[in-house]
């Protein structure tokens, strides 16, 4: 923006330049064209394994305990998988800018300018039409297993109003600062600080709050909503595996939001219906 | 040389204000003095095993007087937003031995009302499921009649024991018979005995809507040395 | 100055100009006010309103829900004496005032605003100038910013000792809600605050900006809110996150006052330095410099000041509710009582994500206007990277929502907010491709604000790809409420917003103190916080995953040995943080002194003397070529045109 010219008006587009396809091939010529792609390739390769280590995360505590959860576990190796290419491209390039291309540090700056790319039609469309396109795998990824999801939890559909879904256990979940209590209505209002799921059975939560905003997150079931106080929230979840797994407040809810815990205790049909039993509730239905 | 110094001294200096403040905010914390369960003997678990036997006393009061000084607390704010409040006394950081059987007598001298969830007027994690209540064996009270609740609840620890307990205390009937200090004569006293295991850490805190704001559940609700407190099972 | 009925003229820059009739004598009162008269003010008038109202309130007084009211009234007298008080002794209202009565600002007082022979005094004063206000902003952000780090390194502490607790929830909880909101405060003030007021008008080649006055009122409406937010802590704290939501916020205790009020105040402070920003640029930008002739950081501060005009508004109007529902017992939020919670989450996320935007795009911008500097090339696609500011600008007020997937309030709504938050990241990819283009090919210079822009690349790239989990709902139900978000807009925020922050004042430290800001030192600074952040946050992505909840202070067991190698990391930040911050200091007292020119740029700003003059140019510039015109012709684009020449000769030849 100074007042004195360093490059003169860009050389008029000789009317006979190569073609464009003969023009990426002498591109893929230039050394550090190679070279850059290969980095993208090798640092791709490199965190490729985050894929898996993302869900070995997840999984530490028994995870996926669901449909839901599996679903969400396959979102995110999807998602990882399909960012890696791109993230590894822009980190070749930084770390080709700094190894790659010349580097000066002293007090001056470099002696000769860079070439004065000012843009470059092909790699600008390349990247919109790339991040366009991968923009709108994810929004259709997640549309689709939002309804997937959606039907598996059976949304805001009232739980008894499902069709063909007759034994269906109901939970009422109530947070309230800062303990879960869990009613099992059909079971004599019986309630419980623990919940108890009984295994391949959908069961549907009604969830709602007594005071402030919770929020009902059963970890390895994958099943998250909020608790709301003067609202209920309803979700639903299928659980098919064995096991003791976490229920969590996810929710800030004041001085004991941490401790506001309980555990998931998912049993064998019989070994639920006895525990109702042993608790009291009748089957009433 | 010299900037390196200043270097030096800059984080130095940093270190030095994050350690004071949070010294100086942990000394603040406004957790009172533990209160130890002794051991006083022993005891026959349902199973018929001999157990150790532990005892605790808690007084419940609507609020502070001469003759019951406030929780201490070195947090100079409390002192005035939770005056006239309730609290449990004579302290609420409790600690318990482990595989033991602990008594634990209340003394409740507040007034009370309906409780949010009926789920909290039951006796929960007792030995028997019952509590003693002014002489009776007891499993439930009345969901309008409560005036606090002791409930000990998880700790987020999946390698301790799950522990659930909670303890309804009656409501004094607004024409108790009061002394000077406007306590009740006669204070609902309540006993419970249950069984620890494996030593753990564990927090308890009141579900009866007894403070300030919002649902009542602000002030002493919300602040350890009042309506809240930790619970620890230790090996002896 | 006196005041003749001859009219008045006054050499400017060689010619005699006819000056305005003033009305009323210089100086006054106006002339005696600084930072101690306000501070003065203000704790006097916050002691005299405090004391009034413990007299004038019943002891007894309580709510309907056995609040004992005095203290909120208390607290609530000393935040607004205090307020007043300060502005006052400051002496904001001293140009109104001389307005209403008659008297208004004469030249040569307006001269004494702007802080004219007034050496380093008028750093504290209510100056006008806005390079004074540039620094007095880039202070006071610091000031902030260190304040939150303070709790951020209390924070990590409590959570490194897991088999302790070193404070209690309900501190632990006040801590977390001061470190948030001070920190969000910190960072939309640490860019557009000092570089905005500092640089933009200089860049544009404008004498100051639109609104001198504005600019100051701004600065110290900032400044008075700062004490508000730090005494909550001593009024039982801020225990409900940075976000507040209700009803949690309405069991509060008084300190809520102080984050409410805070809110309020800086509310307008943004909105007049919006204003002021967005005026600047509109009409003060030097002759002949057309949109496309205007530098990026320019479209970014912009771009930053439109999205805080339309967002801070929301925020205002929820915490004004909450106030009302706090001292006069409305029920706006109050679910019990007819109000709703999902209005609050709603107006506070239609702040909440534009707001991550006002961070991060001055952020981007101040990447990719230094970028070409040290890369000596053009900035790569110019029109992309405008482009990609107004696609984010116009996205920005249509994702909130994503923040309330999990609330069960239209759980139809999330499949457009979905649809817009992924969207979201074509424009900001845009930027990502703006910075990777002008690194392509370039020869750096690896000064240290070049080197920082790595670092901001590096961390904008994470923290992008951790977004697109949280954006789609499938996932964001196993990572919403849990450390995952956390280490995410960390990533954001701190990584790329604070990363670009530093590497803005690295560059243009020569130009805001006539000195560099020490290599080594600040390189050394620099590079320790950035390893530090990538243990910290990164152990974080581990904890949030393996389904660790956000704001619990005691957690499982499986989640300990992230927790501790979080905290490790986190002392390698603070240690980073401050070995920077002592280049700062050491290098703006006594710092290699810099030419007025010294990173060889040319843009308007580095055309002028350092240190700037009163009014930064002798005569103001006229733009003629576009920004950024560094480099030299393509050596391969030049090998491909010769072919061609060589091809038309020979076809000529045949
Ligand atoms: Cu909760
Ligand atoms: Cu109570």
């Amino acid at each position: 923006m100074s007042t004195e010219t360093l490059i003169p008006e860009e050389p008029e587009a000789p009317t006979n330049r190569p073609p464009s396809m003969r023009r990426v091939k002498l591109w893929l010529q230039r050394p550090y064209a190679r070279k850059i792609l290969i980095l993208n390739v090798v640092i791709g390769f490199l965190l490729l394994p985050l894929a898996w280590l993302l869900l070995a995360g997840m999984n530490q505590t028994g995870a996926p305990a669901s449909e839901i959860m599996k679903d969400i576990e396959q979102t995110v190796f999807v998602f990882t998988i399909v960012s890696i290419p791109i993230t590894a491209f822009v980190f070749a390039v930084l770390v080709y800018s700094l190894l790659g291309w010349r580097h000066v540090s002293g007090d001056e700056p470099p002696m000769q300018d860079s070439p004065a790319i000012r843009t470059n039609t092909i790699g600008v469309i390349l990247w919109t039409v790339a991040s366009t396109l991968l923009a709108m795998f994810l929004v259709v990824w997640g549309l689709v297993e939002l309804a997937q999801i959606t039907a598996n939890s059976f949304g805001s559909i009232a739980a008894n109003e499902q069709p063909g879904q007759k034994s269906a256990e109901i939970i009422n979940v109530t947070g309230q600062q800062w303990v879960w209590t869990f009613e099992y209505p059909e079971h004599n209002g019986l309630t419980s600080d623990v919940l108890y799921l009984p295994l391949d059975r959908p069961v549907y939560f009604n969830v709602t709050s007594k005071d402030v905003i919770h929020n009902f997150w059963a970890v390895e079931l994958g099943v998250k909503v909020d608790a709301n106080p003067g609202a209920i929230t309803q979700t639903g979840v299928t659980a098919n595996k064995l096991g003791t797994f976490n229920v969590r407040c996810a929710e800030l809810c004041g001085m004991h939001h941490a401790f506001m815990q309980t555990q998931i205790q998912v049993l064998e049909q019989d070994a639920f219906d006895s525990w109702v039993r042993e608790s009291g509730g009748k089957k009433t239905s | 040389m010299k900037k390196f110094l200043v270097t030096f001294l800059t984080v130095l200096l940093g270190g030095a204000i994050v350690a004071g403040v949070g010294v100086f905010n942990a000394v603040q914390g406004e957790a009172p003095p533990v209160l130890v369960a002794n051991v006083v003997g022993t005891k026959t678990a349902p199973s018929g095993e001999e157990m150790p036997h532990a005892e605790l006393y808690l007084d419940v009061y609507p609020n502070s007087s001469s003759q019951v000084p406030q929780p201490e607390t070195k947090s100079p704010i409390n002192n005035v937003l939770l005056a006239g409040q309730p609290f449990y006394h004579p302290s609420t950081s409790l600690q318990v031995p482990s595989n033991s059987l602990v008594t634990i007598h209340f003394r409740q001298y507040d007034s009370g009302g309906t409780i949010y969830n009926p789920y909290f007027a039951k006796v929960h994690g007792t030995v028997d499921g019952k509590m003693k209540w002014n002489g009776k064996e007891v499993s439930e009270i009345k969901p309008d009649e409560v005036g606090h609740t002791f409930t000990v609840h998880q700790y987020p620890e999946s390698t301790q024991p799950y522990f659930f307990m909670s303890i309804p205390l009656p409501m004094n009937p607004a024409n108790a018979k009061t002394d000077k200090m406007g306590y009740p004569v006669d204070p609902q006293i309540i006993s419970v005995t249950f069984m620890t295991g494996e030593a753990g850490s564990y927090v308890w805190n009141c579900e009866f809507p007894c403070g300030d704001l919002y649902q009542e559940f602000g002030g002493p609700m919300q602040t350890r040395g009042w309506m809240a407190g930790t619970f620890d099972v230790v090996d002896v | 100055m006196s005041v003749d009925a001859a009219v008045e003229t006054k050499t400017v820059f060689g010619s005699e100009v006819p000056q305005p009739p003033q009305h009323g004598a210089a100086g006054g009162v106006m002339r005696r006010l600084n930072f101690g008269t306000g501070l003065v003010g203000g704790i006097g008038l916050a002691t005299i309103a405090g004391w009034i109202t413990a007299i004038i309130t019943p002891s007894s007084a309580s709510s309907d829900t056995f609040a004992p009211m005095e203290p909120t009234y208390v607290y609530l007298a000393v935040l607004l004496g205090w307020f007043i008080g300060f502005m006052l002794g400051m002496g904001a209202f001293v140009g109104p005032l001389r307005w209403v009565v008659g008297r208004d600002i004469t030249h040569s007082d307006a001269e004494y605003m702007a802080g004219k022979d007034l050496g380093r005094k008028r750093y504290w004063k209510y100056t006008t100038d806005h390079k004074v206000v540039g620094i007095q902003y880039l202070i006071v952000a610091m000031l902030v910013l260190g304040f939150a780090g303070l709790l951020a390194m209390l924070i990590r502490t409590e959570l490194g000792m897991t088999w302790t607790s070193l404070f209690t929830p309900s501190f632990y909880n006040s801590m977390i809600g001061t470190h948030g909101i001070a920190m969000i405060i910190g960072m939309i003030v640490i860019i557009s605050g000092p570089l905005g007021n500092f640089i933009v008008p200089m860049m544009i080649g404008a004498r100051d900006m639109a609104f001198p006055r504005l600019n100051a009122l701004s600065l110290w409406l900032f400044v008075s809110a700062v004490p508000m937010l730090v005494s909550s802590m001593f009024m039982g704290g801020i225990q409900d996150g940075w976000s507040v939501y209700y009803p949690l916020a309405a069991q509060a205790p008084p300190g809520m006052l102080g984050y409410q009020l805070t809110i309020i105040v800086f509310a307008v402070s943004t909105a007049v330095a919006s204003v002021n920003l967005m005026t600047t640029i509109l009409t003060m930008r030097a002759k002949g410099m057309t949109w496309s002739r205007t530098p990026i950081f320019v479209y970014g501060i912009f771009a930053a000041s439109v999205m805080g005009l339309y967002a801070f508004p929301f925020f205002q109007y929820a915490q004004i509710l909450g106030l009302s529902d706090r001292v006069f017992n409305t029920s706006f939020f109050d679910p019990l009582n007819g109000g709703s919670v999902w209005l609050y989450e709603n107006l506070f996320w239609l702040l909440g994500h534009p707001e991550v935007y006002v961070i991060l795009i001055p952020s981007m911008a101040v990447a990719l206007e230094l970028m070409p500097v040290f890369l000596r090339k053009p900035l790569f696609s110019f029109n992309f990277a405008v482009a990609g500011i107004v696609g984010v600008v116009a996205l920005s007020g249509l994702v909130w929502a994503h923040h309330m997937y999990m609330t069960g309030w239209a759980p139809a709504a999330n499949y457009p907010f979905m649809l817009s938050t992924e969207l979201i990241s074509i424009p900001v990819g845009f930027l990502v491709l703006v910075a990777i283009g002008t690194f392509w090919r370039g020869t750096a210079w690896t000064r240290l604000p070049l080197m920082a822009v790595y670092a901001v690349v590096f961390n904008k790239m994470i923290g992008g790809v951790t977004g697109v989990y949280l954006s789609d709902v499938p996932a964001d139900q196993y990572f919403h409420g849990s450390m995952f978000v956390v280490a995410h807009f960390h990533y954001m925020l701190m990584g790329a917003g604070l990363f670009g922050a530093m590497a803005g004042i690295a560059f243009f430290f020569p130009k805001m103190t006539g000195r560099f800001l020490d290599e080594r030192i600040g390189s050394i600074g620099l590079w320790t916080a950035f390893i530090g952040f990538q243990i910290t946050f990164m152990s974080m992505f581990v904890a949030g995953l393996q389904g660790q909840p956000r704001r619990v202070l005691n957690f499982d067991d499986q989640f300990n040995l992230s927790n501790w190698i979080s905290t490790i990391g986190a002392y390698v930040i603070g240690i980073g943080m401050l070995i920077f911050l002592s280049a700062i200091i050491t290098s703006w007292r006594s710092g290699v002194l810099a030419s007025s020119n010294p990173w060889g740029s040319k843009s308007l700003e580095w055309q002028t003397a350092t240190p700037v003059p009163l009014e930064n140019f002798p005569v103001l510039p006229v733009v003629t070529e576009r920004p950024y015109d560094y480099g030299v012709p393509d050596p391969y684009e030049a090998e491909l045109d010769s072919t061609d020449q060589d091809l038309m000769e020979k076809a000529g030849t045949k």
